[in-house]
């Protein structure tokens, strides 16, 4: 193989064929080029989804309510499920060993005024806990604490952007704030990486609000974490258990969706690997069948070389030439022009991801890149398909008759 | 050295049958030199092939130095044709994007010889047929003479047992005829066994021994006074 006698046959039949071997070389190459884009792409999905939900807690599970759709244990449909203080604590009681952070979230609106400065915002009443579950980065000040939470504090933790609005160059720390003509002292700002809707959020202690809105228990959802040392599966088995629960607690139809949904990280995890593993064997399958229409180009010039020489290859056969000299030469020839016209069209691809991949920062499309074992992969493919498109061409020439390739006289 | 019996050839064309050679029997003895002639279609080229291990005999018996040829697969022909033949060819078969040197080499190149003792041998042949100095001059920049020269280099560099030469003077102008027919002559007189296929009496007249070849019979076989093609270089 590493034969200079070979090399130099090889390297002599494409300087003869320079625009042949230069164009055919070009659709594998090309290909090769788009397999890579389509795979840097997907990788680029998959990082974009995975950034966005990397904002909340990975195992976070939220727990909302809603009307019933099906008449259920003596009930009928279109009843009101209400979730209240004690489905906190009964979640905590029943699953002492799965929680690790859990908290009520009551979602009202306010308009909330800062001198001259007004706006309208939603509050979000939640408990210490909620700062783990939901990851909310302080940038100055700090979240609600437990004191905030059983002394009913009026207090607030405001958005980035709820600062910017109320306060413009002030520090809004301490500074007072209305809301809806009550005031509520800023204890802290939070700013939330990329989204700013989230930074128009206000966060206040749900025992507050619950005394505001009328001495109530009432919770809109319920947000948790679990043990953060389980796997998927385990995750999966315990957002099941938990949703069985809570539907048997208020008396729902196993199947109503409509009236208690557990919507957990894991699952929708699960749901974008599938999901970007279906786009990847898209984007393999859609690079191979441009792969092919390559190698049956390099197969074809193959045949066109061995066609013109067929006369060298009886003589060399006539010489002594064993027909599986004659195929080695032939598919290592294949496997040579394959090869280096992809790994140019590996090394564009490469390139092109390096320079524009970092600068791409679309919330969906974050870093196009190409793993090891993209390029691993793709240079076996590209000897297999060189293999492939010589093999025809070879044994075509093994075939040749030294009798026939020598009597044109 | 080589030994027919009642060989027969025939091919097929179409639906007709061509019976080319009609029970051939003939034999050469070691150092000999043959002319064999015949008017084209009396089957020598045929014979010269089936020599050749170019081409398969449909029966009859070959022996070549004592081995059986029969039933060779691919693989086998081209060993047996390596070790023991050596090709002269009219139209001279150098690979042309070969150096002179090149050419010699290659049937030296698939008897696993090294390199480095490869071009040694072939410049050592080259310098035999006196072509030395063209030894990394490519066929295209070398004269008719000189690129058969080259080819009977090449077959010499093998060191076979048995020299086929297929029309060597078949594309040459006579005096270079002579000179190629003078370094045949003298590669015999070091004992080399010899067949050269020719329709020119003058050159078949230049051998030791003339077959002659009709419709696929041998009509005569006689040894012949050897013409000595140096006095007419």
């Amino acid at each position: 193989m590493f034969d200079r006698d070979v090399w130099q046959e090889i390297f002599n039949t494409i300087k003869k064929n320079k625009l042949r071997t230069f164009l055919t070389g070009f659709s594998v190459g090309w290909a090769i080029f788009i397999l890579v884009m389509l795979l840097a792409s997907v990788n680029g999905m998959q990082n974009g989804f995975y950034t966005q939900f990397n904002d909340d807690a990975n195992n976070s599970i939220f727990v909302r309510s809603g009307v019933t759709s099906k008449a259920y244990g003596g009930f009928e449909a279109d009843r009101r499920i209400q979730f209240k203080d004690d489905d906190i604590e009964y979640i905590k009681a029943s699953f002492p060993k799965d929680i690790e952070y859990i908290s009520g979230r009551y979602r009202a609106s306010t308009t909330a005024r800062y001198k001259s400065e007004t706006g309208s915002y939603s509050v979000q009443a939640v408990a210490p806990d909620h700062q783990m579950i939901e990851k909310t980065l302080m940038m100055s000040g700090r979240y609600i604490n437990e004191a905030d939470y059983i002394n009913k504090a009026k207090v607030a933790v405001i958005g980035r952007k709820v600062a910017e609005d109320l306060f413009k160059k002030e520090d809004p720390i301490g500074k007072f704030v209305e809301f809806n003509g009550l005031p509520f002292r800023v204890i802290g700002v939070f700013t939330d990486e990329g989204d700013d809707n989230a930074e128009r959020v206000i966060y206040a202690p749900m025992t507050t609000y619950q005394r505001i809105y009328g001495n109530t228990n009432l919770l809109n959802s319920i947000a948790l974490t679990y043990n953060p040392n389980y796997d998927l599966t385990e995750a999966l088995e315990f957002s099941d258990r938990l949703e069985i629960l809570m539907k048997r607690r208020h008396a729902v139809h196993p199947d109503d969706q409509a009236a208690i949904g557990v919507w957990n990280y894991a699952q929708a995890f699960d749901d974008i690997s599938k999901f970007t593993a279906v786009l990847r064997f898209i984007g393999i399958g859609v690079g191979f069948l441009i792969l092919i229409a390559g190698i049956v180009g390099i197969g074809n010039i193959m045949v066109f070389t061995i066609k013109e020489r067929t006369k060298e290859i009886g003589i060399r056969k006539a010489l002594g030439a064993k027909p599986s000299q004659i195929v080695n030469l032939v598919i290592l020839e294949s496997v040579f022009i394959t090869a280096i016209s992809g790994f140019v069209g590996l090394l564009f691809a490469w390139i092109i991801l390096a320079i524009i991949g970092p600068t791409i920062q679309s919330p969906a499309f974050t870093n196009p890149n190409v793993s090891l074992g993209v390029v691993v992969t793709a240079t076996i493919i590209l000897i297999v398909a060189g293999v492939l498109a010589g093999l025809l061409p070879a044994m075509k020439a093994a075939k040749v008759k030294p009798i026939v390739a020598l009597s044109d006289k | 050295m080589i030994e027919i019996k009642d060989l027969h050839k025939s091919y097929r064309m179409g639906s007709n049958s061509l019976h080319v050679l009609k029970g051939i029997n003939f034999s050469v003895e070691d150092g000999e030199l043959v002319a064999i002639m015949g008017s084209s279609g009396s089957g020598k080229s045929t014979l010269l092939n089936i020599l050749g291990m170019l081409d398969g005999a449909d029966s009859g018996e070959y022996n070549l130095d004592g081995v059986p040829i029969k039933d060779l697969n691919e693989t086998k022909a081209a060993q047996y044709r390596n070790k023991f033949l050596g090709f002269i060819f009219q139209s001279f078969n150098l690979i042309n994007y070969k150096t002179a040197a090149e050419n010699v080499a290659l049937p030296l190149y698939y008897q696993k010889v090294g390199r480095k003792e490869r071009q040694d041998k072939s410049i050592a042949y080259l310098e035999k047929v006196g072509l030395k100095n063209w030894a990394h001059h490519l066929p295209s920049e070398l004269s008719g003479g000189q690129k058969q020269r080259v080819a009977i280099a090449r077959a010499l560099a093998a060191e076979p047992k048995v020299l086929l030469a297929d029309e060597p003077t078949g594309a040459l102008d006579s005096k270079t005829s002579y000179e190629v027919m003078d370094l045949i002559q003298k590669i015999n007189d070091e004992g080399n066994t010899i067949l050269v296929v020719t329709h020119e009496p003058d050159i078949a007249e230049m051998c030791k021994r003339i077959v002659h070849l009709k419709d696929g019979v041998i009509v005569e076989d006689k040894k012949v006074e050897q013409v000595r093609a140096e006095q007419y270089v």
